[in-house]
Formats: C-alpha cells, sequence, structure tokens
C-alpha cells in the first residue's frame, strides 16, 4: 500500500471543518453520519478487504455497539462508547473461535447466523431492548451536533492514519500474503489463525464505536439497527469505495449518504442505483472508486521489484540436524509414507527421487507441516515438529518452495527469495528446476552450492537426475513410500532395485 | 416442499457457478411478484400461470449468469458473493420502486378445501404443492441422472477445466443451470406466494433457509439439500408450534453454528475438493 498522499489527507482533514464552519445543522449532521459510516466500512475492510473473507455480522456488530451504548448512557454517559467497543469486539472474539476456521461460503453462513440470531434478540428480548420499539431518552448524556462531529472524525482520521501506517509495511504484505497465497503465507511462518483473530475483532471494535455514535445521532436504537440491509450498505458503500484503498470506506460512505439525498424524489431508488453501482464497480473497477481516483490522477502503485537470491549468503545460527524417524502418512488406505527415516545435516544437499506417486512432494509436505504425519518423529536437533503447525515449523527454520504449478504468477526465483529470506536454516524444494532452461538449471547448481557453502541443509526433489547427481552429496530414493536405497548419488544411481523402479527403462535404453 | 424447491435451484445454481448465489431468494420473490401482476393483468388460472413464471425466472436466471456470475469466474469466489448480494439488492429494490412494499397475494394452484383421507384433514393447496413439487424434484432428478443434458451439466459442476477439456461448452452450460435454478426458484415462488404473501424484503430469508439446508445437507450434494430443506421444514414447524417462531428461528440459526463448529463438513459429508 503507498502512503495517503497529499490530496486525501486533504480531503480528509477539510470536510469536517468546512462542515463545523460552513454548513447549517443539517449539513453537519451528513457529515457525523459519512463519518460513523465510514468507521464501520473501515473495520469492515479488515476482514473482507485484507484478508478477503464475507464477513456478514458487521451490520450486527454496529447494531450491539448501538444497543450497548442505549443501555449504558444513562447510568455511564460518556463512557458508554468504550462499553459499546467493548460488547461488539466481545462477540466477535468468542465467536471468532470457531467462525475464522471456516472456508469461504461457511465463514459467509456461519457470520449470516450470528448476524440472524442478533437480529432475533434486538427483535423479541423486549425486557433487555424494548423490542420492536426500541430504546430512546438516552441521548441526552451523550455528546450531540459539533461536539459529536468532532468525535467522530477525530476517531476517523486517526483510524485512518494508523490503517495506513500500519499496512504500508509488513502487515499489508502479509495480509495480501495470506489473502492470495495461504499456503505460501504459513510455510513463511505467518500465524494466519491469529491475523485473522486480530483483524475480526478490531473489525467488531471499529462497529461497535461506529453504532455507539449512531445511537448517539440518532437518539433511538431500534432492531433496524442490526438488520440486513445495515449490513448491505455497509458491504456496499465498501466495494464502491475500494475495499482495501484506506480512503475507500470514506468515499463509499460520502456517496451513501449523499446519494439519497439527491435522489430523495424517488423513494428507495438511491439504494438501485447504489446496487447497480456496486455490481458494476466489482466487474470493471475491482479497486473501487477510491483507486479509480487514484489511477486517474495518474499515481501508480509502486512497480514490484522482482527479487532475487543474493550473491553472499549471510549465515545462519540455529539446529544442526533434521531427521526423519519411520515417518508414516496414509491417505485413505494407500500408504503414501511406509516408515521413512533419513537425516539431513547442515552443509548437505539430499536430493529425493521416486517414480510419480512415490510419495516424495507428501514427504515435504509432512516435514513442513502442511500435511501431519499418521506416526513417526520429525525433529530439528531436539525440537519435535511433527505436531505443530506450519507456521511454527517455519519459524524454527524451516522454508519450503512449491512446484510451478501450486504458484499462479508467481516466479521460481520470487519462490526460492523468499524461503531464503525467511531466514530458514533447512529448506525443502519442490522441483525448483521444472520447465527451467539449461542456463537456469546451472544458476541453480551455483546458488543451491552457495547456500551450502553458507551453512543451510537442503532437500530437493527434481525429476532431473543429472541435475541432481551434479549438485547432491546424497540421494534418497523412494518407491511406494519407502526408502529403497540412501547414498551417494553414484552408488543410488547403481542399486539395482533403484535401476528397476526407476531409472530401470532410461538407462537400459541409452 | 417448496423449501426443497428454493433449496434445490440454489444448489443447482451453486454447483454451477462454483460460488453461492446470493440472488436465489431474490428470484423466488421475483417469481411471486411476476405470479401476482401476471394474474391480475390476465386472469389466468394459477396451473397456467406456472409455466408462465418458469419461463420468465429461466431468463431471469439466464441474466444472473450473464451479469453477476460468468464474467467473474476467474475471480476469488467472495467476488461472486459480493455481485450477486448487489443483484439481490437490484431486484428486492426494483421491486419496492415498481410495486411497493406492501404485501401481496399469489393466486392460489388450487380452490381451497379439504380431503379426507383415512380421517386425517389435508388441505387442497399444501397437497398441490407437495405434489408439484414432487413431480419437479423427480423431473430435475431424471434430468440430472438420466440424460446428456444432465451428465454434462454434472460434469460442468465437478470440474469446469475438465469438462471445457472434452469439449463441452461450459459457459452455456452454467447458463443453462442457471436458467433451471431460476426456473425453480419462480415455481417456488408463485408456490409460496398464497400462503405466506409476497413481500420485497423476503428474499434475505429465502435465501438464508436454502443456504442453510446445502451446509446442513452437504455442500454441493443434492439430495443433501434436499433433506436439508425438509428437515429445517420439520423443524420449524414444530419447534415454533412449542415455543414460537422467533426462537424456533433462534434454535435453527443457533443449531448452524454449532454443526458448522463440531462438522465443518456439513451433516452428510462434502465431495472432497468442492469447496467454492
Amino acid at each position: 500500500m503507498r502512503p495517503l498522499g497529499a490530496l486525501w489527507l486533504a480531503a480528509l482533514l477539510a470536510l469536517p471543518f468546512f462542515a463545523l464552519a460552513v454548513l447549517p445543522p443539517f449539513g453537519q449532521r451528513m457529515v457525523t453520519l459519512v463519518g460513523i459510516y465510514a468507521l464501520m466500512g473501515l473495520g469492515y475492510q479488515l476482514v473482507f478487504g485484507q484478508l478477503g473473507a464475507l464477513n456478514l455480522a458487521q451490520g450486527a456488530l454496529f447494531g450491539v455497539g448501538a444497543y450497548a451504548a442505549a443501555l449504558a448512557a444513562p447510568a455511564l454517559g460518556v463512557l458508554a462508547l468504550p462499553v459499546a467497543i467493548l460488547a461488539a469486539s466481545l462477540p466477535a472474539a468468542l465467536a471468532a473461535g470457531p467462525v475464522l476456521r471456516l472456508q469461504s461460503h461457511y465463514f459467509a453462513l456461519a457470520t449470516l447466523a450470528l448476524a440472524s440470531i442478533v437480529n432475533l434478540i434486538a427483535v423479541h428480548a423486549e425486557g433487555l431492548t424494548g423490542g420492536a420499539n426500541g430504546i430512546s431518552g438516552f441521548a441526552s448524556v451523550l455528546p450531540r451536533g459539533p461536539v459529536l462531529l468532532a468525535m467522530v472524525w477525530t476517531c476517523l482520521i486517526a483510524t485512518v492514519l494508523i490503517y495506513v501506517h500500519l499496512f504500508r509495511g509488513r502487515l499489508g504484505d502479509e495480509a495480501r500474503l495470506l489473502r492470495e497465497a495461504p499456503l505460501v503465507a504459513a510455510t513463511l511462518g505467518i500465524d494466519g489463525g491469529r491475523w485473522r483473530l486480530a483483524a475480526f475483532v478490531a473489525g467488531g471494535a471499529l462497529a461497535g464505536l461506529a453504532g455507539a455514535f449512531s445511537a448517539a445521532i440518532s437518539g433511538v436504537v431500534s432492531p433496524d439497527v442490526t438488520g440486513f440491509p445495515v449490513m448491505v450498505l455497509c458491504l456496499t458503500s465498501v466495494v464502491v469505495g475500494g475495499s482495501r484503498h484506506p480512503m475507500g470506506a470514506v468515499v463509499g460512505a460520502l456517496l451513501a449518504v449523499c446519494l439519497p439525498e439527491i435522489l430523495r424524489d424517488f423513494q428507495d431508488a438511491w439504494l438501485l442505483v447504489y446496487a447497480v453501482a456496486t455490481l458494476a464497480i466489482v466487474r470493471w473497477a475491482p479497486g473501487g472508486i477510491a483507486e479509480l481516483i487514484d489511477r486517474l490522477r495518474g499515481a501508480r502503485s509502486p512497480a514490484p521489484n522482482n527479487p532475487t537470491v543474493p550473491q553472499l549468503m549471510p549465515a545462519v545460527s540455529g539446529a544442526q540436524r533434521l531427521v526423519l524417524d519411520n515417518v508414516v502418512k496414509r491417505f485413505g488406505g494407500v500408504d503414501a509414507l511406509a516408515g521413512v527415516s533419513f537425516a539431513v545435516g547442515r552443509g548437505e544437499i539430499v536430493g529425493l527421487i521416486g517414480p510419480n506417486g512415490s510419495g516424495k512432494t507428501t514427504l515435504l509436505n509432512v516435514i513442513g507441516g502442511l500435511d501431519r504425519a499418521d506416526s513417526g518423529a520429525i525433529t530439528l536437533d531436539d525440537a519435535h515438529l511433527e505436531c505443530l503447525p506450519p507456521h511454527a515449523i517455519a519459524r524454527k527454520g524451516l522454508g519450503r518452495t512449491f512446484q510451478t504449478l501450486m504458484l499462479e504468477g508467481d516466479t521460481r526465483s520470487a519462490d526460492l527469495a523468499r524461503a531464503v529470506a525467511t531466514g530458514a536454516i533447512f529448506l525443502l524444494l519442490d522441483e525448483p528446476a521444472a520447465g527451467a532452461t539449461d542456463r537456469e538449471r546451472g544458476q541453480l547448481a551455483s546458488l543451491l552450492h552457495r547456500l551450502r557453502d553458507a551453512g543451510r541443509g537442503i532437500v530437493i526433489v527434481d525429476h532431473d537426475i543429472e541435475l541432481l547427481t551434479r549438485v547432491c552429496d546424497r540421494l534418497v530414493c523412494l518407491d511406494r513410500g519407502r526408502v529403497i536405497a540412501i547414498g551417494r548419488p553414484a552408488e543410488v544411481r547403481a542399486d539395482p532395485q533403484v535401476r528397476a523402479s526407476f531409472l530401470g527403462l532410461a538407462e537400459v535404453a541409452a | 416442499m417448496a423449501y426443497a424447491l428454493v433449496a434445490l435451484g440454489f444448489v443447482l445454481a451453486l454447483n454451477a457457478a462454483g460460488a453461492v448465489n446470493f440472488a436465489h431468494g431474490d428470484l423466488v420473490v421475483l417469481g411471486g411478484a411476476i405470479a401476482v401482476v401476471a394474474g391480475q393483468s390476465t386472469g389466468l388460472a394459477a396451473p397456467l400461470l406456472l409455466p408462465l413464471v418458469a419461463l420468465a425466472l429461466g431468463c431471469a436466471g439466464i441474466v444472473a449468469a450473464r451479469v453477476a456470475i460468468l464474467p467473474l469466474a476467474a475471480r476469488p469466489p467472495e467476488a461472486t458473493f459480493v455481485a450477486t448480494i448487489a443483484l439481490a439488492a437490484i431486484i428486492e429494490h426494483g421491486l419496492t420502486v415498481t410495486l411497493g412494499a406492501a404485501p401481496r397475494t399469489a393466486p392460489a394452484l388450487v380452490g381451497s378445501g379439504s380431503f379426507d383421507i383415512a380421517g386425517v384433514a389435508l388441505g387442497r393447496q399444501p397437497l398441490a404443492i407437495v405434489v408439484v413439487g414432487g413431480v419437479l424434484v423427480a423431473g430435475v432428478w431424471f434430468l440430472l441422472e438420466r440424460t446428456q443434458v444432465g451428465r454434462r451439466m454434472r460434469a460442468v459442476s465437478s470440474d469446469r477445466h475438465m469438462a471445457r477439456a472434452v469439449g463441452i461448452p461450459v459457459g452455456r452450460y452454467i447458463m443453462l443451470s442457471l436458467a433451471l435454478a431460476g426456473a425453480l426458484a419462480g415455481i417456488a415462488g408463485l408456490l409460496l406466494g398464497h400462503q405466506f404473501l409476497v413481500a420485497p424484503t423476503q428474499g434475505a430469508g429465502h435465501m438464508l433457509k436454502a443456504y442453510i439446508a446445502v451446509a446442513l445437507g452437504g455442500w454441493g450434494s443434492v439430495p443433501g439439500a434436499l433433506l436439508g430443506a425438509l428437515g429445517i421444514g420439520f423443524f420449524e414447524t414444530f419447534v415454533s408450534a412449542g415455543f414460537g417462531d422467533a426462537w424456533a428461528s433462534v434454535a435453527l440459526y443457533v443449531g448452524v453454528l454449532v454443526v458448522l463448529a463440531f462438522r465443518p463438513q456439513g451433516l452428510f459429508g462434502e465431495p472432497a475438493g468442492r469447496r467454492a
């Protein structure tokens, strides 16, 4: 994400001052509303925009904030605002555990069910919520008018600036990786679960704050604030404005507040217009209006620099030996790995060979934690890896690359550079030479030697037996999940069993 | 039984599109609304309206596919979610603007009255709904399992790239599935429209029920969706008889969350590799 830019910053700061200085109370009210919706939308961007998960509970959390503020205000006054933040982030945190593990469509359904429960409680738990009539008469102790406007916009500007600051750096890259290549994220040591939890709870907190402000501005809280239309409005305004642009929520909220005034003679027509605009944006400008404006102004996202592996390898400290002891992995009735044992030391390159389906990639997956071994032990010095999640294994010093077909639009060298850049001590490389030219193979070989000389241990899977013979210190030959030969490349290639199962035909023909 | 039709159309669209069609509930409402308007303006009897509504909504399904599903096929499923949510809002507000927000009654399928079978009184209207629903479900089953067209539709939903590789015009079959889904939604709208009236805001509710039915029954499984829909119907009827409508719904949603928390693959499992 690039910095906010002077124009956006000026617009963001000017709007509230302009409203306070020039606009009549009605106009100020509208600007306050823009701020409220923008706060909710900004919270929504964290989960929907940054992580790409369709959260349908944001509207309900907004409602929870509104109710909490209405209930707490008579006793606590302005302190009802933090109470509302807590009230909305608490259910978010509670629900997060089971909900965030779900995949896209189940996540949408679970959050929708959550929202429906909140709505039903708002309508039917009359003792608490006042039922369909809602709650009123609490607003006198909450800030109103210009004070409220100033508070809302102070919160909004602060949040936008924090958001830009956070997502400009490492956090933004992590979010993009989690969204677009979750497997790669895990193997680079990014804890997706914790990340999603934080985003979900922070998003809920912002929704709660926005809900509390909305209670203050309207003076009444009714079940409508928890309804699906609020959710749809939040979603569409974030999409229309721009789901990742830091000003997207503000632009979307501005339109959502102003359109109904412009089209006030046509009843619900503005919602129709807004829905059509959303559809058009999704199809033709997925970055939203804010990004469209950026593009028209000629601002470009910084060109991605093509990562390369550095010439000089820094030494790394840490574990000395990666040991596999009798590792078993079954898929249904098939033994993909039937008791594999071998060890890799630092400064050693071990090549894994074997016919298709012999368990090479499965073995890398099990070592890296993407698949869980059914039995056996995988240790890095004294630390057991077999029960750790992928990101924790990556942090212990294991990096890996993927077969190119698993990485759309990504280059081999970038994948390798990424794995090296984590500072991994042991590297697991899955077919790094597939589809490479002779020249690239040569470069790969020299890179592997440099990594070895810098004290890395490497496990490499590839079909290019000549390349492996050249670079590897030892070869391990797998056949149907078993190690059938292990030793120096020449020995393994001369092994009769290896020749029969794998090299056989090729060598006879040669 | 009408829920079953809604869920059946939902799962067909889901399999074809590879993503949830959030506009499905609004297609149901649109079907009901067309039945209302056509019934008033032409004076046709409901059984004659049935094919008319089915045809109109079949076309609506094709439009939905062309506008919100096919152009986004290469993007993550969330893009389709958002596009169909927008489509749902377009239908809802379009209906509000043209017809007004007040609920209306769709024409009854058959006259009122009831049969006595073995001493149990059965309303003619519910009975007719069950019969129409049953016939349609059987017809869809026959189409999917016993015809070449159905085999191709299933091929497209199970692996789009492979289907294209063996020469099936994938886009056309996705549109066909959506047309069928739309027609089923329209008929369901007509059937539900008499008993529960037709109002523009009902769409989200229909969609949610179908979504739940499919999630409980096993994602992408046609019989699972039907079982799920029938289960929801019975559950609502019995629990709401005991505790009232609202708490029945709360119990249903809590149930969904519990199921998702403990059996994320649905009650009856999910075909591997089919997560949208």
